[in-house]
């Protein structure tokens, strides 16, 4: 039995206070100081994502020193995650990622707590959000990242220093990966860079219904197409093996119809549940380079990224960092509207459907006003159906050009300000 | 779905179950249970290595916890090997692990060929003699082992890898369709002539491939331009614009696709330089019965392409085609002309491999199909990395490259320079540089060293600042988990790279500077 008095922070954390006990002449603006020490001790850390990159940042956080870390996560954990989420073992498959992960960590640590939220980010308001010093951000998904950016951003206030949350958001895909900083209001923010991403792929819908050539076609159209026809109301559950054995099975059957080679049900997993490639090596190197920002920034022992850090392994190692530049109209983050050319003759569905296309833009179910007035509202049903009409209206019979839209969608909480301009 | 393939899904989508069976036959050595090295541990052991072994004859310490995930405080005073292999083994129930608690040198004093049974050597926490030591025996080892050396210094970090070399056929480029539209082949010219481009159905109009829109407009420019295909840039508008004009309307999307592809077309199909290298390599022209299968395979893919009657001196058509707007039948057909073209250059290529076999006394048929036909498939994208040795690093060093390095600005190179200085202070002083609490007496030393170094190489002393200097005597050689774990992930996946044969590793040393957030690969 180890007698935990004899554990010592000057021993146990020799590397990093020596970065905080000696000044430097790379950067001579740090002073070294003991309330940094105490500063990490104390402050609370928030970690979003129990998975692939949360797992690892969890782990560096709680070997930076930090003792209060939070961590936030809506999933269970599956046997697929087992080859990189290594918080997790093969008896923990079906239990929640973050109090399994909390358990791993505060048990293995010395002296840190973990404390797990199993629920979705969007279920915690200002106030818990307002609570951490510092968010670190492993998620899945561009809809919550839009989501934690649009929130964090939304509550600075610059005569509060306090509601200055800085936000280190990282990614990764197979080989690739990227790490960036955040300081709302102050650096870009996630969503000055939307347009950056990449559109995702899908396939028409007459080359699925009428001229499949690829696998992934006649995949697609089992999944699409056919499920409804054979299953009606039911929707698919796409972590049931038994639903996949079926689209494996009638994709194959439809590819033998045509002729085309290349129907697996790996490749039907993958095309239904746009399944990513995923190591522990990519997201290693991400997190760890999101918790290396995160002790500069708590500690200011060296200039954190400015501010965003690209990573691909495939060919060679390769980084790339750079500043990426605010977007004058960002809806998030800066206070004039987003311009826009339109045809007066196109209707509101034709706007509508053009926003949810627009890479930097990409809405899923927007809502339109004019100035307080609803032109087309998606909630709730009553209002919806009543709208319902205007969208099959032109644009000019609805307002003039130069008038400014206000347009909401319920999966921001953010509104896009938009000055339409006839063409 | 069995259990393993379930749990290595996300991986098995990069590097298939060729790869997955390559890592499962791999045992890794690791030298010193340090923070980097556990971490790269891990991410070797999660996706499934066979077996690795961890030799250290270290107890576990204080600041081992702080750094370290696989070392806890139960583990204080214990066997740092033994340890830290039982953490790591919890990661991966298919993975075995062997700890040896003793110093790399002894091991190897007892047993010279202590290392042959590792098919990776991957070194943390030694000094600059052991790792000469070690590298030069996996160099010369019967069979060369990679040898990795990694270390991590403050907000630093650097991984070297050598071994004598590497080849690699699945480097997953990012497109491997071979269209040939400057150099069809017959069953291709036949085919594309058959699509009518008078009909007046607009669904059938609108279905032709693009690969026959644009072999018909690139045979009537041939026929206009003596046989040649649009050399210059308004050649290849022009070119655009004539495709242009046998749209019907402006949905067209296949004479898009056509407009879209007339760049790339009008690169000539060639064998591209790397390749050409391949072939003339001693290696493929003198073959023996101990050459490696990628090289008497390459041999006969040179043989294949200087037989112009079967090759047109031509690489093995690869047999891909990207996706284009067709009807399934007419896509299909399309397809299947270029993959039996492709199987056709297989067969031929195969005949050749079994009469080079044939001339080294090996039996004909010991390459297995597969591997010929994925050879082939990517033989316009082979890989082969001859690494530089530690020694050659140190006797020869390359002063031209190092001065041109050295001379950008913010150069990544100069921690490089300080980190090898670091050595020269350890062979000063028993000790590397700040390790103390009068850190700060130790840059004047340092500094020497660096200029020392500089000087050797007929370098100016100033390109390396005092600054840069004491900011290294700051660091201490400290362990910060952060930087350890970013290693972690670059040399694990450096090794998979090189176990698997599979995607392009570095050459030769990789460097992060996590204060500015920047990396960099020299081949020093």
């Amino acid at each position: 039995m180890v007698d935990t008095q004899a554990i010592t922070d000057n021993e146990r954390w020799a590397g990093v206070y020596k970065l905080l006990d000696r000044n430097s002449l790379i950067h001579p603006e740090f002073e070294p100081q003991e309330e940094i020490k105490e500063f990490i001790q104390s402050c609370k850390i928030l970690v979003i994502g129990a998975g692939g990159l949360g797992c690892e940042i969890l782990k560096n956080l709680a070997l930076s020193g930090f003792c209060d870390i939070h961590v936030i996560d809506m999933d269970t954990i599956d046997v697929s995650n087992l080859n990189r989420q290594f918080l997790f073992r093969r008896a923990d498959v079906g239990k929640p990622k973050a109090v399994t992960a909390a358990a791993f960590i505060n048990k293995r640590v010395q002296g840190v707590t973990v404390t797990p939220h199993y629920c979705k980010i969007q279920d915690k308001d200002e106030d818990f959000y307002s609570e951490f010093a510092l968010v670190i951000c492993g998620l899945d998904s561009i809809e919550a990242r839009r989501w934690m950016n649009a929130t964090l951003v939304g509550m600075r206030d610059e005569d509060n220093p306090d509601s200055l949350k800085p936000l280190i958001d990282g990614g990764t895909e197979g080989f690739k990966g990227q790490a960036r900083v955040i300081l709302p209001g102050i650096t870009s923010c996630y969503e000055c860079s939307m347009d950056m991403l990449s559109k995702p792929t899908g396939f028409p819908l007459c080359t699925i219904a009428n001229t499949p050539r690829l696998p992934e076609h006649c995949i697609e159209w089992a999944h699409i197409l056919e499920w409804p026809n054979v299953h009606g109301e039911r929707k698919m559950d796409t972590d049931d093996p038994k639903d996949i054995q079926w689209l494996y099975e009638t994709a194959l059957a439809r590819a033998k119809q045509y002729n085309i080679q290349g129907v697996t049900y790996s490749l039907t997993q993958g095309v239904v549940k746009n399944i990513i490639p995923a190591i522990a090596a990519t997201n290693a190197i991400i997190a760890a380079s999101c918790c290396n920002e995160a002790l500069k920034i708590a500690t200011t022992c060296a200039k954190n990224l400015n501010n965003y850090m690209m990573y691909s392994g495939n060919d060679s190692v390769y980084t790339y960092t750079f500043e990426h530049q605010r977007k004058d109209d960002c809806p998030v983050c800066s206070t004039s509207a987003t311009k826009l050319d339109f045809k007066s003759d196109k209707t509101l569905e034709e706007l509508m459907d053009y926003l949810k296309e627009k890479p930097d833009v990409q809405l899923k179910k927007p809502s339109f006003a004019l100035g307080g007035k609803p032109l087309y509202m998606q909630a709730p049903k009553q209002l919806e159906e009543a709208m319902r009409p205007n969208l099959q209206k032109p644009l000019g019979e609805l307002f003039s050009s130069g008038d400014e839209l206000t347009i909401t969608d319920s999966t921001l909480p953010f509104s896009l300000q938009v000055i339409v301009t006839f063409i | 779905m069995d259990a393993k393939t379930q749990k290595y899904d996300r991986q098995l989508r990069l590097w298939g179950s060729g790869g997955q069976q390559a890592l499962e036959s791999a045992h890794i050595l690791l030298i010193n249970a340090s923070a980097v090295g556990c971490e790269i541990l891990k991410n070797l052991v999660l996706p499934g290595i066979g077996q690795f072994t961890v030799i250290d004859q270290g107890a576990v310490t204080q600041s081992d916890i702080g750094s370290n995930f696989f070392l806890d405080a139960d583990s204080l005073g214990k066997s740092r090997a033994e340890r830290a292999t039982e953490l790591l083994g919890e990661l991966n129930e298919d993975v075995s692990g062997h700890w040896v608690a003793k110093d790399i040198l002894s091991a190897l004093t007892e047993n010279p060929s202590f290392l042959s049974q590792f098919s990776t050597v991957i070194a943390t926490d030694i000094t600059r003699q052991v790792a000469e030591k070690v590298s030069s025996l996996c160099w010369n080892n019967q069979q060369a082992i990679p040898f990795v050396w990694v270390k991590t210094v403050g907000l630093l970090g650097t991984a070297r890898v050598a071994l004598p070399e590497h080849v690699i056929v699945e480097t997953h480029p990012d497109n491997v369709a071979d269209i040939r539209i400057d150099t069809p082949f017959p069953e291709l010219s036949n085919y594309a002539k058959s699509f009518d481009f008078n009909t007046q159905d607009t669904l059938e109009f609108g279905h032709i491939p693009y690969v026959a829109i644009l072999l018909k407009y690139m045979d009537e420019w041939k026929q206009e331009h003596d046989g040649k295909i649009p050399g210059t840039y308004a050649e290849k508008n022009q070119l655009k614009a004539n495709i242009r004009s046998g749209m019907r309307s402006g949905d067209d999307e296949n004479f898009d696709e056509a407009i879209n592809s007339v760049l790339r077309s009008c690169q000539p199909t060639v064998v591209p330089s790397t390749v050409k290298a391949i072939f003339s390599d001693p290696k493929c022209e003198t073959l023996t019965a101990e050459s490696s299968n990628f090289w008497i395979l390459a041999r006969a893919v040179r043989d294949f392409v200087n037989d112009h009657g079967k090759s047109g001196g031509l690489l093995p058509l690869s047999g891909t085609i990207p996706d284009m707007k067709a009807q399934t039948d007419s896509y299909v057909t399309l397809q299947s002309i270029y993959k039996t073209k492709a199987k056709q250059d297989v067969q031929e290529v195969s005949k050749l491999v079994d009469t080079v076999l044939e001339s080294l006394g090996l039996a004909p048929g010991s390459i297995a199909s597969e591997e010929i036909e994925t050879f082939c498939k990517y033989s316009a994208f082979l890989k082969v990395i001859r690494y530089r040795s530690l020694e050659d690093e140190y006797t020869q060093p390359k002063t031209k490259q190092i001065a041109s390095w050295l001379s950008e600005e913010d150069s990544v190179f100069a921690q490089y320079v300080l980190l090898r200085a670091s050595d020269s202070f350890f062979d000063d002083h028993g000790r590397y540089p700040g390790e103390g609490d009068d850190w700060e007496e130790d840059v004047d030393h340092l500094h020497a060293n660096v200029a020392t170094l500089l000087q050797s190489w007929g370098i100016d002393t100033e390109v390396i600042s005092k600054d840069q200097t004491h900011e290294i005597c700051r660091f201490g050689r400290g362990a910060i988990h952060n930087i350890a774990s970013f290693m972690g992930g670059v040399v694990s996946q450096e090794v998979i790279k090189l176990i698997t044969h599979q995607y392009i590793p570095m050459d030769n040393t990789f460097i992060f500077d996590g204060a500015r957030s920047v990396s960099a690969v020299f081949a020093v």
